[in-house]
């Protein structure tokens, strides 16, 4: 039961049910508002019966050539309302948008490689492990380079795994 | 910023960079070392002076960064400057705008502007200036003139959302709008439009002066394909035709969404309300408080007749039949939801139903009743439902569990449903506390036999059950609310550290444990299960209330300390970053989100918490350094003698507050941060939550009010009380015979009937109720619970009525300084009165620490420094002891009064000291006993224990093979009794803190007596 509309400021008042979760960064108000200011239409949220907030995903465009990519920088769903494929929803909006309006090669995001249950979910959303990032959460543990290919990279070259893990200096973006 | 060097104000790229490179690198003294030598070369550039004042603010040297970045702007403005560029001007701009000069940033670039007219960048950077002061008209006018200049879209759009901004912050007439209208028709007629923002800012400057058929033939024009996302543009178009009341099209354009996306239940609403030609989901005021909104959807009477009404309503039930069979996935909720929207409509508009909304709900119960959202999901319909349609619903899906046939997991799904509707339905009250202990150990029960299931799951995952164990354990705190068996309430902690032994990760289980915790005086538990939620960021705004309202009444001041700072720290720099993030916004031409980002902005400012914490951070240091009168006045001067604060509390600033809070994550008992349950008499009463959250809205909006405001007179009251007390003995000694009120005197009577009429009372009303309590006409209980603004009146009223010459007909003929008595017995009243009904508090939850923490921290500290202050005037610096003959007024009644009053302030805080000795001494195995007396459980029939004893049965028998290893290590790791010492411990901690309070007061006290 699902309304997804973009995220807005007032929504940051409203999401503490979801970000209580252990696993949900709330970052600081400028990172929250450059992705409100500069790619909108990558920061959206799911409201439930009630105005109730059930997740949100928040993302990003960019690179170049033929890097040029969508980027998950968040998704979570709240307790309450897992369970029931939002996460998939939310995801499947994001490449939608990287696909068709941004004509994107590729979506891909970081996620720590300890975090099994999210790994999996990924994998069953079309999602490879592109590469490994030596260290990437606050130095300490590795994160893993996920990417999914979208239709403009016809021969799927944008998600032949890499075959030796790389630091966090050596990442195009942050 | 490497692109912005060249040839900045004439000097070259590499005599700048190494400078920039040791400021980003925090080498500041190597910068200045580069900056002189810079400036020895080139002493006359505004770049160089400018870079200097940069390097001179990070050192943290803001009065020389201010008076060197002066002297750049003069050069700027001197004659012979012939090149202004923005480096220069973005340079000196950050500098102004960390020193809080915004002006001074302002006025260079308008001069730079002013000079070089057409030149856009400068424009721009005039632009951001005003962005910065909020200052609309003037962003208007410079975007309105670059647009001029250059033609581009995005300066026209500039200038349009400053003209939004303008009206909706009410400094601008509705007839800009038409304005921005025009300029927008003209700009498309020869430019078009090319930007989905621009687009949507032009239909909202439509919207907002009601143009809503003009709006519609735009997004229906070429000018609607910007917008890519075809469920944008219809959900637009949709709203557009509602509010234009084209029902019937609007209707069959929120029919095209669902069909789209058949979950969106948002737009099922949308849907049903123009079907029955409803528009108060548009025009009630159509500001729907985002932050709070109802679960309640609203809607109106039909005023359709019968016949029609009946086909509107078998039309929408027929689409969202079809709807289910077209998308017939186990998670798309909608249309099944949608059937009980029907049922509730028809049953509103009285159609006879026959329990066709109790079968609906059944019949949803089946499909989706094993989902943890499910009653979030038909909340609203049991409000339409009587008490016994809800019992037979519960029966009837009982029965639906009991003979289902599904897997474990959605049958206990469906059980925990139940038990959380019974919990919405308030059916806890009717049950005797037999079948409530039950129930709480049915839950532990099913908690523990479904534990296999979550066997395999990562550590990360939400286990099966979980709310399980918060249901329990606020059956638990239900059965204390009824018994006041303190058994219970420590049978409901356990419970919850039980769970959080288990996994370490449910923030429910902490909340509650937090609050707990906080009823029991354990501040450093509570403290510590908060820190773990990691709340930070935005997150404080939301989320502080579940700490900071208790914190404050404890004696922990050190955590106190850091939790505002954190908070206030977290706020500030918002405000200074936030004009930053809009003018981001409008670069990236993103307008709608430049003007949210304002409203936002406006929005936290008017904060109640915000201002709460300000007020109560300023009222911590008075009371850490109420000790020593010099100390107490020199924070008071900090804050301009409390002027600042007293003009926060005008009524502009309490009109506006609004109210960030997200409370629905409380416990059932403290719905809000000013109510707790627990302290009144439970009598049967139902607890609706929702009935109290509703509540809360409405009142807690004045009540809240009215605790600031007596909160924002008070450091200005101790100023005040501090100049009158010293100004009355000189008076006194002097004899200069003048008798009329001071300036002093005068205000503060006007505060003191100020803090009167937020208690309630007039000044007179006020004061006869402090006489009449002091001398047992009445009963304390007129204090309601705000007896410590009470007795900090009567601190106050004292040190007023010293410096004062008015006589109060409450007094009577009481000599004058009889106010002195009126005080100390007061406080004596209080303080010996609480410590001779408390009991220990191992054996007394509740507010008795807290209040006695006030009544110390506050009253007793602002009385001693009136007093302080007197005996400092009487004993002018240097005479520290009291000599013979020293003065001869040494035996008037005024001066005995105070001496009685010192050894009255002395004695009461001598026993408390007492009490918190004895108190201390008691050995922490005597205290645990204490506690574990209180849960006899383990072989009882009766009383608490028996939910532990279910959970303890699974502890020690617990194998890898159930349960897995994580889960078995975890169970082997329990201890009921580490808990029970964790909380003799945590209390310790607290009396053990307000014991050094009143320990460090005790000198002060001590030497006054020996002074005087």
């Amino acid at each position: 039961m699902t309304t997804i509309r973009r995220f807005c400021c007032n929504d940051l008042l409203r999401f503490s049910p979801v970000n209580f979760d252990h696993l949900t960064e709330t970052f600081n108000m400028s990172f929250y508002m450059t992705y409100l200011a500069r790619w909108p239409d990558y920061f959206h949220v799911a409201e439930g019966p009630g105005n109730q907030i059930m997740g949100y995903i928040m993302g990003k465009v960019e690179g170049q050539g033929e890097s040029w990519h969508g980027h998950v920088t968040a998704v979570t769903v709240a307790p309450e309302y897992r369970r029931q494929q939002l996460a998939k929803k939310l995801m499947n909006m994001l490449e939608d948008i990287s696909d068709k309006i941004d004509k994107a090669y590729f979506v891909d995001l970081f996620v720590r490689a300890s975090n099994t249950p999210a790994i999996k979910m990924y994998e069953k959303l079309g999602y490879v492990i592109y590469r490994r990032v030596l260290r990437y959460y606050s130095g300490e543990e590795d994160g893993l380079d996920m990417r999914k290919a979208l239709s403009r990279d016809v021969e799927k070259k944008s998600i032949i795994p890499l075959k030796r893990p790389v630091t966090p200096d050596e990442l195009e973006y942050d | 910023m490497s692109s912005k060097f060249g040839m900045a104000g004439g000097i070259p790229e590499r005599r700048v960079r190494p400078i920039w490179d040791a400021v980003d690198s925090r080498q500041f003294k190597a910068a200045l070392k580069l900056s002189t030598a810079l400036l020895s070369k080139y002493p006359k550039s505004p770049y160089a002076i400018a870079l200097k004042g940069l390097i001179l603010e990070r050192m943290g040297k803001p009065d020389e960064a201010l008076s060197v970045c002066i002297d750049a702007k003069e050069r700027l403005y001197s004659n012979d400057v012939v090149i202004v560029d923005d480096l220069t001007l973005s340079t000196l701009q950050i500098v102004f705008a960390r020193l809080d000069r915004l002006d001074l940033a302002t006025s260079c670039y308008e001069y730079a502007c002013g000079k070089f007219p057409n030149n856009v960048e400068l424009m721009m950077g005039l632009f951001n200036c005003y962005v910065r002061e909020y200052s609309f008209v003037k962003q208007q006018q410079t975007a309105i003139k670059m647009y001029k200049v250059v033609g581009e879209e995005r300066f026209l759009l500039w200038a349009v959302c400053s003209i939004q901004l303008q009206v909706l912050s009410g400094t601008g007439g509705e007839k800009l709008l038409l304005l921005a209208e025009g300029l927008l028709k003209k700009h498309v007629a020869s430019h078009s439009l090319h930007e989905p923002e621009a687009l949507l800012l032009y239909i909202s400057i439509l919207e907002q002066q009601a143009k809503y058929g003009d709006a519609l033939e735009i997004l229906s024009g070429k000018l609607g394909s910007l917008l890519i996302i075809e469920v944008d543009r219809l959900r637009i178009q949709g709203r557009l035709l509602a509010r234009l009341c084209d029902h019937p099209a609007a209707a069959a354009i929120f029919k095209k969404i669902l069909e789209i996306c058949p979950d969106d239940w948002e737009c099922f609403l949308n849907y049903l309300g123009c079907l029955l030609e409803d528009d108060s989901r548009w025009c009630s005021g159509t500001v729907i408080d985002q932050l709070h909104p109802s679960n309640y959807v609203s809607c109106k009477l039909s005023h359709l007749n019968s016949e029609k009404f009946d086909s509107l309503i078998e039309n929408a039930s027929h689409f969202m039949q079809k709807i289910q069979i077209e998308d017939n996935t186990d998670f798309v909720r909608c249309p099944y939801l949608a059937n009980l929207e029907i049922e509730r409509r028809k049953r509103l508009y009285g159609k006879i139903e026959d329990g066709r909304l109790s079968d609906s709900l059944l019949k949803y119960f089946c499909r989706f009743g094993h989902m943890s959202c499910f009653t979030t999901d038909v909340e609203m319909f049991l409000q339409v439902m009587s008490h016994e349609e809800k019992m037979t619903l519960v029966e009837k899906f009982n029965k639906s569990c009991e003979s289902s046939t599904t897997s474990q997991a959605k049958q206990l799904g469906q059980s925990i449903t139940i038990f959380k509707i019974q919990e919405a339905i308030g059916t806890m009250a009717s049950l005797s506390s037999d079948e409530l202990e039950c129930m709480a150990s049915h839950m532990a029960d099913i908690y523990c036999k479904n534990l296999p299931l979550s066997k395999d799951l990562d550590l990360q995952e939400n286990m099966h059950g979980e709310d399980l164990l918060s249901m329990s354990s606020n059956v638990l705190v239900q059965l204390f609310w009824r018994t006041r068996n303190i058994g219970y309430l420590l049978e409901a902690i356990m419970v919850l550290e039980f769970g959080l032994t288990i996994r370490r990760h449910v923030w429910q289980y902490k909340i509650l444990l937090l609050h707990l915790y906080s009823h029991l005086s354990a501040f450093p538990l509570a403290y510590e299960w908060y820190k773990t939620l990691d709340i930070k960021n935005i997150l404080l705004e939301t989320a502080v209330h579940h700490i900071l309202p208790q914190m404050l009444v404890s004696p922990l001041w050190v955590d106190l300390s850091d939790i505002l700072k954190d908070y206030l720290r977290f706020m500030d720099d918002h405000f200074r970053e936030s004009a930053d993030l809009t003018f981001l916004a409008y670069r990236h031409r993103t307008y709608t989100k430049a003007i949210e980002f304002v409203q936002f902005k406006e929005r936290l400012q008017h904060s109640h918490q915000y201002l709460i914490a300000r007020l109560e951070a300023a009222i911590l240091q008075l009371k850490q350094k109420a000790d020593n009168i010099e100390e107490e006045e020199s924070i008071l001067e900090s804050f301009d003698f409390g002027i600042q604060l007293l003009e926060l509390s005008s009524d502009v600033t309490l009109k506006s507050l609004t109210f960030n809070d997200d409370i629905r994550s409380r416990p059932w008992w403290t719905p809000a941060p000013d109510k707790n349950l627990l302290l009144e008499p439970s009598e049967g009463k139902s607890i609706c939550r929702r009935y109290y959250l509703q509540k809360q809205a409405e009142e807690s909006g004045a009540n809240v009010r009215k605790v600031i405001e007596r909160r924002c007179l008070l450091p200005r009251l101790i100023y005040l009380s501090i100049v009158s007390a010293s100004s009355s003995i000189k008076e006194s000694v002097d004899s200069n015979g003048s008798i009329s009120d001071g300036k002093n005197s005068l205000e503060l009577k006007s505060l003191l009937e100020r803090y009167a009429r937020s208690l309630g009372r007039s000044f007179t009303e006020a004061v006869e109720e402090i006489v009449e309590v002091s001398n047992g006409q009445k009963s304390a209980e007129v204090f309601g619970s705000n007896l410590v603004d009470w007795l900090n009146f009567a601190v106050f009223f004292n040190a007023w009525k010293l410096g004062s010459h008015e006589v109060v007909s409450s007094l009577g003929d009481e000599c004058r300084s009889s106010s002195w008595i009126l005080v100390s017995s007061l406080i004596e009243k209080f303080t010996v009165g609480k410590l001779k009904s408390m009991k220990p508090l191992i054996q007394s939850p509740g507010i008795d620490i807290p209040l006695l923490v006030q009544i110390v921290t506050e009253p007793m500290a602002w009385h001693s420094i009136v007093l302080q202050s007197c005996i400092r005037s009487i004993l002018p610096s240097g005479k520290k002891k009291k000599k013979s003959g020293q003065t001869d007024n040494s035996n008037s009644s005024l001066f005995q009064e105070i001496h009685s009053s010192v050894q009255s302030l002395c004695d009461m805080m001598e026993e408390v000291t007492q009490w918190l000795n004895e108190q201390l001494n008691t050995p922490e195995e005597e205290n645990l006993n204490v506690l574990l007396s209180y849960l006899p459980g383990r072989g009882c029939n009766q009383g608490p224990g028996k939910v532990l004893q279910v959970l303890e049965a699974l502890a020690s028998s617990s194998t890898d093979l159930e349960h897995g290893d994580r889960i078995s290590k975890a169970l082997c790791s329990w201890r009921s009794n580490d808990i029970l010492r964790k909380i003799v411990i945590g209390q310790r901690n607290v009396l053990s803190e307000f014991h050094h309070i009143c320990k460090s007061k005790l000198p002060v006290l001590h030497s006054l007596r020996q002074q005087y």
